[in-house]
């Protein structure tokens, strides 16, 4: 033992004060040196092994330690137990500073939402025009012209001859007449549809299109990743219904259930007591519609979905009438 | 549509539960809600003998009666109703019976008098809303039998048809997808078909002038008919599937049209002149009244059925006023066609009317079988109802006959397609039960005829689908997936993400505004763009689209003032668009972000006095963005605008960018704003085909900063812009930023027309710590240029 045991010893101990932020720290510190078990005592232990010479001047040196260990822990001690008000003259119970909080609009964050899964699932983002050709929107997705299905969508014409997309399934044409397969897109979009304004339903609505073409795909590879989708949107018990329909532009088409996320499917007011709630359309993609993007039919098939952001919103938020997400009152708005 | 389970059985045998029939049938594609039609009476509810009634002793508009229920027991009822009369039949309700959820009759004591039931009323059955009296019954009714048995009501579907699917229009259509669910056969109904009249040709005659329009015009005759109410088994069938019962011969072709899915005419063949029928397009503007009193004028897209003189009825859609069958007809054409789909669809748009017979024709109807057998079984019908005589034979106006289309389907592609592994007799087994015909079965081929009532069916992929939503809960589920992956990923969403974040992140909150304005709107958009017309507009509010962001913001700023929200700032990110001939679509589309902002600079706070956000708030947005996008814009000065107290065009790359300016105070006067009202509009498609991330970072410095405050006393006139401009440029290679941190104005102690302006400079070299010394000789110099260029002096 030797002023440099002694002084390393003090240092250790200044470093370990530093870090104690409360009154039981400090306690297992205080014990930990000055314990009757602790490391000073230890010290002391070991006097008699010296030289009588040393002694003295060691027994002098521990004492010193002992006796500024005490003071700093002491003084420790001393401010951890004064109250608080004595501290300082600050009132911290006074509120923060106010700064304004932003907010992204609930439409938004829900479409961001689903397409930060659909790209963990390998897709990429995709975009087409708002206001369309009658060929992207209705004839490549094989709506023949004079067909009943079309007035499936009822159709805002533009002057110069264009339409306001209808849904968002143009862009699975645009994006095939760019492209050759393998292909794996999302396209999230305002729609439009002229239809009466009511609480239930807006002229104006958001969309997420999905597609994947490449050689070898079926039905259960759609089934496959749609479920995947849902277990992950609406959780991993969430009950998922195929039911055949239809869609011109897929063949076989289906509609998807999935169990009302409200009621758990026991039924209630927003599932109309079924437990089921409608959330999107898919299909395997109509060959005609890999014919008016001249890719091969007999080498590739491909699926698509489509889903309507808005309905599903107002279920999970509550929401009875679809106007008060195009109005942007701030007193909505910053809810979210 | 609505089909009755009742029916369906005329068909086929029903032994699974009707709540596992409807599922079965959704998940095959026709969506259907099992519901009940009629009238459910409660039980408890009894048909009941009055034997005796009396006045209420102790109150005077009752009356105290003893009824037999039929159960030996006899009931003393006390009654309020005018009209009890002893020996007559009526419902009682007796005691327990639950006439509503919350209430159950229960035995009481009425002014001291027993009561052990109710005699109904109508109304209290739920059967009509005649509460005048109790409901006195036909003597023929059994005593003490449940009321209910007399008001029967029948299981029904609901069904949802989709547009490709005419043959789920009928009774028939859905039987074919029951017998594929339950295996069991469908079975028509028998009828007898006597022909006693003489021969039709010899009564009258049929011409097809159009026969592009209707292919196939096939008519029977029945004479001799008594019109009259329909017997009781037929009104409840076409009540219970929602149609109104009307007459024998109306009501006959309407169940006919229920069974089949094949929509009849009748005509009363005495008012047709001729008696003929030709079918031709009509003439531009001629007139024609239907069968809804309606005087319509018609165009050359209208097909016409017409007697010798006149039009009858427009194909397809409506029967007309004049010959209509009436209660004195005694002879009967019956129309069963075949009109071409698109023929009949831009008939009813031209018309803009739409009947359930025009809906099952733009479909397309069955020009064979279907329209031969529902012909047939009506003229049967209407024969067997009303007592008449049919004709001998058909006229048959059928040029060139449809052939039932044929396809092959091979195995392999219903495994490629849906994934699902079927044998060859299964996949047979599914078409057959929906009406195909199996031509020829190869080993991994099914050579298939495709009836003519599936017009929607004509490729291989049609019976893929056919046998795979027959299948859906034997398609597998990929549980693995192998990916391809694409070469690039878009960047566009992330950059939009940035854009959000950032100025949510300055406390504004996301819009979302209606893409369709208004005229005016459209019109008085910031950057003048030619508007965009719809042409079939909703309203005048909304028949064109958006030009810029700031418009539609006024409108969400006109919404939250009238609600009295104070502070308002909004960002919202869409495309604006702009009117141009050259595009495919006639429009040019701007991808923008739009910010507006009527607000305080922050919440009431016992830190900070209350402030408002202005033009310099938007400014140092605007700054703080371009910043962390990497460009340096240039603001340009534009006076164009009346609306503004001032307005600058934003500019980078020699390009008008973006806007920015605060409106004048006494525009939106009525709105009571409480902040100054500043905007920003950018083009961010635009910033996003030019942003780079930054490639290369700038070394943090390694020499501290000398700091050097310049207080300068000028004329008013002097340009804030221009000194730092100037300072920047005489400020020596040391000279790193200038930053203008306060301006000060006091005609007294200044001097009228001068103000002063603080700047700190900030000096820093790369290579070494620099000494005041060396910035002394700058400060004087900077000094004296500004002193004789500006006339500025020391504060
Ligand atoms: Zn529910």
């Amino acid at each position: 033992m030797n002023k440099a045991t002694i002084s390393e010893i003090r240092k250790q101990f200044d470093k370990t004060l530093e870090e104690v932020h409360d009154a039981a720290a400090l306690e297992a510190l205080k014990y930990r040196y000055l314990g009757r078990k602790g490391k000073i005592a230890d010290l002391f232990s070991r006097i008699r092994d010296l030289s009588s010479e040393s002694r003295k001047e060691a027994g002098e040196l521990l004492n010193r330690l002992k006796a500024d260990l005490s003071a700093a822990i002491d003084a420790r001690t001393a401010a951890f137990s004064a109250p608080r008000e004595q501290r300082s003259y600050i009132d911290y119970s006074m509120p923060g500073y106010a700064m304004h909080r932003g907010s992204r609009h609930p439409l938004t964050q829900a479409v961001d939402d689903m397409l930060n899964i659909f790209q963990r699932l390998g897709f990429d983002i995709a975009y087409g025009p708002e206001v369309e050709t009658d060929w992207f929107n209705f004839e490549s997705l094989n709506f023949p012209p004079d067909h009943p299905a079309r007035d499936m969508q009822d159709t805002f014409y533009t002057e110069g001859g264009g339409v306001l997309r209808t849904h968002t399934s143009p862009v699975q044409t645009r994006y095939m007449s760019t492209h050759e397969p393998p292909l794996r897109i999302v396209a999230p979009g305002r729609v439009f549809r002229n239809e009466a304004i009511s609480a239930r339903s807006y002229c104006l609505f958001h969309q997420i299109e999905g597609l994947y073409v490449d050689e070898g795909i079926t039905f259960a590879d759609l089934k496959g990743t749609i479920e995947r989708f849902c277990r992950l949107y609406y959780g991993k018990d969430v009950k998922i219904k195929f039911r055949g329909s239809y869609f011109p532009f897929t063949e076989p088409s289906a509609e998807i259930d999935v169990s009302c996320f409200l009621c758990g499917g026991k039924g209630c007011p927003v599932c109309k007591q079924s437990g089921w709630l409608e959330i999107m359309g898919c299909g395997m993609v109509d060959p005609n519609v890999l014919k008016a993007v001249n890719y091969d039919t007999e080498r590739f098939s491909g699926y698509a979905f489509g889903l309507g952001i808005e309905r599903m919103l107002m279920m999970r938020l509550g929401i009875n009438d679809i106007r008060i997400l195009f109005e942007n009152d701030v007193e909505f708005l910053k809810q979210f | 549509m609505i089909v009755s389970i009742d029916w369906l059985k005329d068909y086929i045998d029903i032994d699974i539960p009707l709540e596992e029939l409807a599922e079965k049938l959704t998940v095959a594609g026709a969506e259907c809600t099992l519901k009940q039609s009629g009238i459910r009476i409660p039980d408890g509810v009894l048909v009941a003998k009055v034997l005796d009634t009396r006045p209420h002793p102790n109150a005077e508009k009752l009356s105290v009666c003893k009824v037999d229920t039929g159960t030996g027991e006899i009931l003393n009822i006390v009654c309020g109703a005018p009209n009890v009369i002893a020996g007559r039949l009526v419902p009682v309700a007796t005691v327990g019976t639950k006439l509503a959820p919350d209430f159950e009759l229960k035995e009481v004591r009425l002014r001291g008098e027993l009561s052990q039931g109710m005699i109904c009323a109508e109304d209290e059955l739920g059967l009509g809303n005649d509460h005048s009296g109790i409901m006195l019954l036909p003597d023929d009714y059994e005593i003490g039998r449940p009321f209910a048995d007399y008001y029967p009501v029948y299981p029904i579907l609901d069904v949802e048809v989709t547009a490709n699917r005419p043959d789920l229009m009928s009774h028939w259509g859905l039987v074919r997808m029951i017998s594929v669910i339950t295996g069991k056969p469908f079975k028509k109904v028998p009828f007898c078909l006597e022909e006693k009249e003489k021969d039709i040709r010899e009564i009258c005659k049929i011409s097809v002038e159009a026969p592009e329009g209707c292919p196939r015009y096939s008519a029977r005759v029945v004479k001799n008919v008594r019109i009259q109410p329909s017997p009781a088994w037929l009104r409840q069938r076409l009540e219970s599937v929602g149609l109104r019962p009307v007459n024998n011969v109306v009501d006959a072709a309407n169940y006919v049209l229920m069974e089949t899915g094949h929509p009849l005419h009748t005509f009363d063949l005495d008012k047709l002149a001729g008696p003929e029928i030709r079918v031709r397009f009509a003439v531009k503007g001629e007139k024609f009244e239907t069968l809804d009193h309606k005087e319509r004028t018609l165009s050359e897209k209208v097909l016409l059925i017409c007697d010798a003189k006149n039009p009858v009825a427009l194909a397809g859609l409506m029967g007309g006023l004049a010959s209509e069958v009436d209660d004195n007809t005694r002879n009967i054409l019956i129309e069963s066609a075949y009109f071409t789909p698109s023929v009949i669809r831009r008939a009813s748009k031209d018309q803009q009317l739409s009947t359930d017979a025009s809906k099952r024709f733009e479909r397309g109807t069955d020009p064979n079988a279907g329209l031969e057998y529902a012909r047939d079984r009506l003229a049967a019908l209407i024969a067997e109802l009303t007592g008449g005589e049919i004709a001998k034979g058909v006229i048959d106006v059928y040029p060139e006959p449809i052939p039932a289309k044929r396809a092959r389907l091979n195995l392999s592609k219903v495994k490629s397609i849906t994934g699902i592994e079927l044998s060859g007799t299964n996949c047979r087994a599914t078409l057959e039960a929906l009406g195909f015909e199996i031509l020829n079965a190869g080993d991994n081929f099914l050579d298939v005829g495709i009836p003519t009532f599936r017009p929607d069916v004509e490729r291989e992929i049609d019976l893929v689908e056919e046998v795979a939503v027959n299948h859906m809960d034997k398609i597998p589920t990929m549980e693995r997936m192998s990916i391809s992956i694409p070469e690039s990923f878009d960047t566009f969403h992330p950059f939009t993400d940035k854009t959000r974040q950032f100025f949510t992140g300055y406390g504004m909150h996301e819009a979302i505004n209606n893409s369709l304005v208004s005229e005016a709107a459209a019109s008085a958009g910031i950057w003048g763009y030619p508007p965009l017309k719809i042409l079939n507009p909703l309203s005048l509010e909304m028949n064109m689209l958006r030009t810029d962001m700031i418009q539609p913001l006024l409108g969400s700023l006109r919404v939250n003032a009238l609600r009295k929200r104070g502070d308002i700032r909004l960002f919202e990110l869409a495309n604006v668009i702009e009117r141009d001939p050259a595009s495919e679509t006639g429009a040019r589309e701007h991808y923008n972000l739009g910010v507006l902002c009527s607000s305080s600079l922050w919440g009431l706070s016992w830190t900070e006095a209350e402030r408002s956000a202005d033009f310099f708030y938007m400014k140092g947005i605007l700054e703080h963005f371009m910043d962390l996008l990497g460009f340096t814009v240039k603001l340009r000065e534009n006076t164009q605008n009346a609306a503004f107290e001032t307005l600058y065009d934003i500019m980078l790359r020699k390009e008008v960018i973006g806007k920015i300016g605060q409106y004048r105070g006494d525009f939106f006067e009525k709105l009571q704003l409480q902040h100054p009202l500043v905007i920003m509009e950018l083009q961010l498609g635009t910033l996003y085909q030019w942003y780079e991330p930054r490639k290369q970072h700038t070394p943090p410095p390694a020499y501290p900063s000398i700091f050097r405050d310049l207080s300068l006393v000028m004329d008013k006139t002097v340009r804030a812009n221009t000194l730092i401009n100037e300072i920047m440029q005489q400020g020596g290679k040391y000279l790193i930023d200038c930053l203008l941190y306060d301006m000060y104005i006091d005609e007294k102690k200044l001097g009228e027309d001068k103000k002063a302006l603080s700047f700190r400079l900030e000096f820093r070299s790369e290579k070494e710590t620099l000494k005041d010394s060396q910035i002394d000789n700058v400060m004087n110099k900077l000094f004296k240029q500004l002193e004789n260029q500006y006339g500025a002096r020391l504060r």
